[in-house]
């Protein structure tokens, strides 16, 4: 068909013709980036969200590293409520965690910052700091040559924002809060590490589970082409609270 | 007494030497590869004081000047983007295109400077884009170090 008299023919540009290098590296993006938009579409009750998280004892390392990018992305919603006491509470689960993964040297720094920016109510600063605290745990992780446990850590923290998003989406359904939920690349991201990873994690109890319930959730985010419905937003949610209440259900 | 020393240096020395040219190799490496995050951070100075917030996360890398990247990201509409590519070498020219999930080019607002490059972008929905870019050195020949960072408010 020919292009409109006066306009020139652009020829759309195809992922899978790709001439270049493709970097398969994958940044997930920080619950908070969901958050400011949810923030922007009206004024969510984030306090309402804000949970406490029971850390179990444990010294499964799988375990220990999805817990601790959930309590960092509890930290996120914490900030979002502006929530001192949380945040603070989110800070402390973060030294515990980094004490039982044995990555103390490099994390306590940034949860002194997160325990003193909460003091002075520097959101953006505590903000910033849960960021980091992140990125510092996973590059040790993989400088330990544990780049398993580095995914498991974004991992925890993608279940627990997806389900803070698709509980507020929930209380005040839209059809622009719920596109928020349009995450396919990153599920497909998490379900293709899960399968490159040795068998003896890959078949973890709890990463066995995850990989299922991510096939589930990756199924509703295909079958949303006319945009996504209450009841598919509601199984997304279901499906990431299971998950998250089997990260911290303590194995004895 | 001399036999046993002269022994054991014969193979030390070259370990030591070999060591030595290694870290007098890869000293410069490292640092240009920090110097172009370095570079994204100056880029991104003047958007935190707009209100961007930085992300810790960023892409980087070395490739064959002129080579195309493809990086697959999330977007989330309501966010303004902002992505800062640095290079550490000189006279490197830069280009950056962001893809919706159709194949269409977003529209966007790209400064460049000496070192780096920053676009701003707006996403129309929430879903995975591509970022595409490349760097072109005056030296088709010689392989480029890259840094790629983003921000959102």
């Amino acid at each position: 068909m020919a292009a409109p008299q006066g306009t020139q023919g652009v020829q759309n540009f195809d992922p899978l013709a790709f001439p270049g290098q493709v970097v398969d590296d994958v940044v997930v993006p920080v619950p908070s980036e969901v958050f400011s938009v949810l923030d922007k579409l009206g004024e969510p009750n984030w306090n309402h969200e804000i949970r406490e998280v029971d850390i179990p004892t444990s010294s499964d390392r799988t375990r220990l590293s999805l817990l601790f990018g959930y309590v960092v992305a509890e930290g996120f919603v914490a900030v979002q409520a502006e929530d001192k006491e949380a945040v603070k509470e989110a800070g402390r689960d973060v030294i515990s965690l980094a004490k039982a993964l044995g990555l103390s040297k490099s994390v306590l720094p940034h949860a002194q910052s997160i325990l003193d920016a909460a003091d002075r109510s520097d959101w953006k600063a505590i903000r910033k700091e849960f960021d980091r605290t992140q990125q510092t745990v996973r590059v040790t992780m993989e400088e330990m040559k544990d780049a398993d446990l580095s995914q498991c850590v974004s991992l925890g923290g993608w279940l627990r924002g997806t389900a803070s998003v698709t509980s507020v989406v929930k209380k005040a359904f839209s059809a622009d809060r719920a596109e928020l939920l349009n995450q396919p690349m990153l599920v497909e991201h998490f379900v293709a590490t899960i399968g490159k990873m040795p068998a003896s994690t890959r078949e973890h109890d709890l990463l066995r589970s995850i990989r299922k319930g991510l096939d589930a959730v990756l199924e509703r985010m295909e079958s949303a082409v006319d945009g996504f419905t209450k009841d598919a937003v509601a199984d997304i949610g279901i499906t990431c609270e299971r998950l998250l209440s089997e990260i911290t259900t303590a194995k004895k | 007494m001399n036999s046993p020393w002269n022994f054991r240096w014969i193979p030390v020395r070259p370990i030591v030497f070999t060591s030595f040219l290694l870290a007098v190799w890869t000293s410069p490496l490292r640092a240009t590869v920090d110097e172009s995050h370095d570079y994204c951070m100056e880029a991104a100075t003047p958007f935190v004081e707009q209100g961007f917030i930085v992300r810790e996360d960023y892409w980087n890398g070395e490739v064959k000047s002129g080579q195309k990247l493809m990086i697959s990201h999330q977007l989330f509409k309501g966010n303004e983007y902002a992505f800062w590519l640095g290079s550490a070498s000189s006279g490197v020219q830069m280009d950056i295109k962001v893809f919706d999930e159709k194949g269409q080019p977003l529209s966007m607002d790209k400064k460049t400077q000496e070192h780096f490059m920053s676009v701003r972008v707006n996403p129309p929905k929430t879903g995975t884009y591509k970022i595409v870019f490349e760097l072109k050195s005056k030296d088709s020949t010689e392989s480029v170090l890259w840094a790629l960072s983003y921000g959102y408010r």
